[in-house]
């Protein structure tokens, strides 16, 4: 049994609670459960419950507690990994792959809480970082283990590029949470329903904002990644680029975003229609992680 | 003047109706139609779309495999479309070329403004231009305008901004840029782009690619190196569960009989000589030759087994109480004979009907090269002996599969990877702005009106526009 799986259960559960406890936050700052929630109308400079600071504190520790444990858990396979086979990127198959994105979630998020001091998109991003560890703790107990690295992967450029695309992946993964929350925002708004449960959400026009950002970053990252992935394809295979399904996948997502990115220069590409792409970005992103793995073949599919 | 123009190049250029249609017209309209981002987002979905076909449907396959999948009729279609080798069609290509087009005209149309941008030394707006920007404030100020216009002067420079200042009698005009190293590495992706598929075509011109399989102990020519490669060893590690941990081969470069680097080479790790690169890809049992067999001794009266050796290759062995020498001298993996030219040969690779070749010499008198086989153990008797031989098992040597390269357009790539990681991470960090101030004075003091635009990152380009507003306030106090 390794001691990582046990850091990495611990990082789920942490981060259900991270999740409810930020979905309790946003339920606290709606104004027509204040009274109910809080007995006293103590109403904040934003309309913001007495209970709703406090939830919004506890979530935001919960959330970097988990972030510790699963920055120990990766650790800890690091070196698990080091006492078996000499090499020790915690990111050498699809559930550390999934655990590691779901920390570069979460550091995101947590980054982008101290930064614009908004704590209800949590409740998505934290959503969505839970649910990629989740996620990996759905995976069989055989795919969950450090078995050693096949010779093709068992190299420098594996720590490297592979943590680099999954950055880009975790980014990618935080527009689309943000494009999600833009969508029922705006539909809320649209209702005229201003003081419902999405009132404790930022405006519009920073959601979009904020995604793009996320995409902004992800966009680098991503090229930077599959040229990494092609430096290392000309060391081990004799060629930086051979159409293999996972590497021509991550180009179609990186095409994608390359039209959004340019999209962003004419008005008319914010808010909705942006929000709607993202996610649609999202969905090829998860196509690209999982669904190359298990439905096309390939050089990459090795796990 | 200057501050307009550099407005107005953010926007796109509107296709003017042309009354006359002469050279000029015809190019400048085409340019507009390459330089416009409604292609560019065009051909990156669409290269998106169609890059998806070549991951669904295998590449490069033979007919019969498509048409067990997807019977005749679509395979037809499929090389009709080239759906069977889609990143090399003329249709995949040309999008590639037009892609390269489409940026280039963009870098050609847009950098010049640019550049432009960070050359300019004059500021000349006016103040209905700086009321009307979707950031502006006005400030009202004690001192003098020119005691406000150092304070603003020092209070962006400090702030990063480059700042050009005109003093009029009537009022001062500043302007402050900073960020403009965004936009040039937006264009420096741009150009990255064509250089990297440029690398391409060189590589596929060029370049060539082949593969060979090399034994241990051999020397073999490279034709388009003109020098020699020597196979030292060949061996595979593994961890202690059994799994492989890498396979390696010890290669040694000859050149004009000159031995001249030697290097292990593993999967992930080649040898590089004179620009070619020899990849460690595959490996195999070879099909003449074997570390050891292990061979079975009968007698044949009691057909009772008298002892079971093990002999390597091309080593005599001798076994002191049977009174016999072995050696093996040959081996066949799958065992043919050339009546023609009486000749023993391996039909193929496979290990299919594998024969080892004794020399025995038996009590000083007898000997014998008999063939014994692996799957017929009684197929030959030798004559006059008491022995009868079994292969019962052997341990092939393995051939090291080698993948040979040359790419003379790889360090192109690589300089367009460069260009197009460092373009497009400073356009996505580094986002431009641009301010614009008037410092009217009157009799208590002066006003300032401020105006101010960013390229992208509205919020934080409003944080910035808020603070620095607060800051002007303050400012001779
Ligand atoms: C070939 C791959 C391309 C890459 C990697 C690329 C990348 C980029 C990036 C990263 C930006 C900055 C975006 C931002 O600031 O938000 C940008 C801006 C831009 N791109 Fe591209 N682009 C490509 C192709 C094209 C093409 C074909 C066009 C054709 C019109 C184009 C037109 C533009 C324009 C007009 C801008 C704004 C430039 C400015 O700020 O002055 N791009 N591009």
């Amino acid at each position: 049994m390794l001691r990582s799986l046990f850091l990495f259960d611990m990082t789920f559960w942490l981060y259900l609670a991270a999740l409810g406890l930020y979905v309790g936050y946003v339920l606290a700052r709606r104004p027509g459960l204040q009274f109910a929630l809080a007995g006293l109308p103590t109403a904040g400079p934003e309309g913001e419950s007495g209970w709703a600071t406090q939830i919004g504190q506890v979530a935001t520790i919960v959330t970097i507690f988990g972030w510790v444990v699963n920055t120990l858990a990766l650790l800890t396979r690091a070196y698990e990994r080091l006492q078996l086979s000499g090499t020790f990127a915690p990111w050498s198959n699809q559930f550390e792959a999934m655990a590691y994105v779901s920390w570069a979630i979460i550091l995101g998020y947590v980054l982008l809480e101290f930064r614009y001091r908004i704590k209800a998109i949590g409740a998505f991003v934290v959503g969505i970082g839970f649910i990629a560890m989740g996620a990996a703790s759905l995976l069989p107990y055989r795919y969950q283990t450090a078995e050693p690295l096949v010779p093709a992967l068992n190299s420098y450029w594996i720590y490297i590029h592979v943590s680099v695309t999954l950055t880009s992946y975790a980014a990618f993964a935080m527009a689309g949470g943000l494009g999600i929350m833009y969508l029922l925002k705006e539909r809320a708004e649209q209702r005229g329903n201003r003081s419902g449960v999405l009132a404790a959400f930022p405006d519009l026009e920073t959601i979009d904002e904020l995604g793009y950002k996320a995409i902004m970053v992800g966009f680098p990252l991503l090229a930077f990644g599959i040229i990494l992935g092609a430096m290392w394809a000309n060391y081990a295979w004799g060629g930086y680029w051979s159409w293999d399904p996972k590497e021509t996948w991550s180009l179609i997502v990186w095409l994608i975003y390359g039209a959004y990115v340019h999209a962003r220069m004419n008005r008319g590409w914010e808010g909705r229609r942006a929000a709607i792409y993202a996610i649609f970005g999202f969905l090829m992103v998860i196509f690209c992680f999982w669904g190359v793995n298990f439905l096309l073949s390939g050089l990459h599919a090795y796990a | 003047m200057n501050g307009e123009r550099q407005v107005l190049v953010e926007k796109e250029a509107a296709p003017v109706a042309t009354p006359k249609l002469g050279w000029e017209e015809i190019s400048a309209e085409l340019a507009g139609f390459f330089a416009s981002i409604k292609l560019a987002m065009f051909l990156f979905i669409v290269l998106a779309m169609t890059a998806t076909i070549g991951t669904v449907i295998q590449q490069g396959e033979r007919p019969d495999v498509y048409i067990k999948e997807y019977g005749e009729e679509a395979y037809r279609w499929f090389l009709r479309l080239g759906f069977t080798d889609v990143y090399h069609t003329w249709w995949f290509t040309s999008l590639l070329a037009l892609l390269c087009i489409n940026s280039l005209t963009c870098f050609y149309k847009r950098f010049p403004a640019i550049w432009r941008s960070m050359m300019q030394d004059k500021v000349n707006v006016a103040l209905p231009f700086i009321t009307s920007m979707k950031h502006n404030a006005e400030i009202r100020v004690a001192g003098t305008k020119e005691r406000v216009a150092e304070g603003m002067v020092h209070m962006l420079a400090e702030k990063g901004y480059r700042v050009l200042v005109k003093n009029d009698p009537q009022e001062v005009t500043l302007y402050a840029t900073k960020g403009i190293m965004g936009r040039v590495g937006a264009h420096m992706a741009h150009l990255s782009a064509t250089v990297i598929v440029l690398g391409g075509l060189i590589g596929s011109y060029w370049g060539f690619q082949e593969f060979g399989v090399c034994l241990e102990g051999q020397t073999y020519h490279i034709p388009k190196g003109n020098f020699d490669l020597r196979i030292d060893k060949f061996w595979i590690d593994y961890h202690d569960n059994g799994a492989v941990k890498s396979y390696n081969s010890t290669l040694t470069v000859i050149d004009h009989d000159r031995p001249m680097t030697t290097k292990t080479i593993t999967v992930n790790d080649p040898l590089v000589y004179k620009g070619i690169w020899f990849y460690q890809s595959s490996y195999g049992d070879a099909w003449d030759r074997v570390e050891v067999a292990r061979i079975n001794i009968k007698e044949k009266e009691t057909d009772r087994v008298l002892k079971t050796v093990d002999l390597e290759w091309q080593k005599e062995v001798t076994v002191d109480h049977l009174g016999l020498k072995l050696a093996l001298t040959d081996f066949v993996a799958d065992f043919s004979f050339n009546s023609s030219e009486k000749k023993v040969y391996s039909k193929s690779v496979e290990h299919a009907n594998p024969a080892v070749r004794l020399a025995i010499q038996e009590r000083k008198t007898l000997r014998a090269t008999p063939w014994i086989f692996y799957h017929y153990p009684d197929l030959f008797d030798i004559q006059g002996s008491r022995y009868r031989f079994e292969l019962v098992g052997y341990q092939p040597m393995k051939f090291t599969g080698l993948q040979i390269n040359k790419d003379p357009g790889v360090n192109i790539v690589w300089v367009g990877s460069t260009m197009i990681v460092v373009g497009i991470t400073l356009s996505s960090f580094i986002y431009h702005r641009r301010l614009w101030a008037k410092v009217i004075p009157h009799d208590a003091g002066a006003t300032v009106h401020l105006g101010g635009n960013s390229h992208k990152s509205q919020i934080d380009f409003q944080k910035e526009f808020r603070k620095l507003t607060e800051r002007i306030k303050t400012i001779n106090t």
